[in-house]
């Protein structure tokens, strides 16, 4: 399945950002959910957003000031106590310090299909031109 | 969109003779396997195979037209996947910037 990547460059030490990634409190402040993270190999990860839903992950890879992944399990459970499933995708964040600071790069993909087809915002032609584009990047 | 929807049509999208097979039905317009096969390096029955599979995951419809069956593109699957990609990544970019004017807020304030 096509993957989402995203970087940003913060201006700062990898040993600075790292605790941002793995403190519970800290993920909380910025994820958008309130974050309660085992971050060890097999530690879960349990994400409330405000409107109620909640997910649950588990992580996979931890390398210190370098790398965190984890993998969503494919269900949510809203704030009616529903459970959905939801795509499985596995996230993968790197730390890459670079002369401005640290590189923070964000990969999420299918958890089934680990291909890195991209996806691409630009597109042309015909009426399924930039869907195909898109999927076909 | 419903996720384990979302699932099968990214899982029907990997092969990329399916992709070809989408492309085909784009560019044709509603089309019959045999139709598409002229114009793809696979046989009518591989084609159909894939074909059966896009339906299955929504992506296309049939309408039998004599012993054959005409295949078009259901759109709003394929736009579905696309902009499910698309939230996802601005949900990152969202948590990107935050993440960055956290570690950059002083400790004392946190």
């Amino acid at each position: 399945m096509e993957t989402v990547e995203r970087e940003i460059t913060v201006p700062a030490p990898p040993g600075e950002v790292w605790p941002a990634l793995t403190h519970s409190d800290q993920v909380s402040v910025w994820f958008g959910a309130d974050v309660a993270l085992d971050a060890r190999p097999g530690g879960r990860g349990v994400f409330r957003w405000p409107d109620g839903t909640e997910r649950h992950a588990v992580v996979e890879e931890v390398e210190p000031e370098r790398k965190l992944s984890f993998r969503w399990l494919p269900f949510q459970r809203t704030a009616w106590g529903d459970v959905e499933p939801v795509p499985s995708t596995r996230v993968e964040i790197t730390l890459d310090e670079v002369s401005e600071g640290t590189r923070v790069r964000v990969v999420e993909q299918s958890a089934l299909d680990r291909r890195t087809t991209r996806i691409q915002s630009r597109a042309s032609g015909g009426a399924f031109g930039p869907v195909l584009a898109a999927i076909d990047a | 969109m419903r996720a384990d929807r979302t699932d099968a049509i990214f899982s029907a999208l990997a092969d990329p003779t399916r992709r070809q097979v989408i492309r085909a039905l784009s560019e044709q317009g509603p089309s019959t396997a045999t139709g598409l096969a002229a114009n793809l390096p696979v046989t009518r029955q591989a084609v159909t195979k894939h074909l059966i599979t896009l339906a299955d995951a929504g992506l296309v419809t049939s309408t039998r037209r004599g012993r054959e069956k005409l295949y078009q593109i259901s759109p709003r699957p394929l736009t579905d996947a696309v902009s499910w990609m698309a939230d996802l990544g601005a949900r990152w970019d969202d948590r990107l910037a935050a993440l960055r004017d956290h570690v950059l807020t002083p400790k004392r304030r946190r």
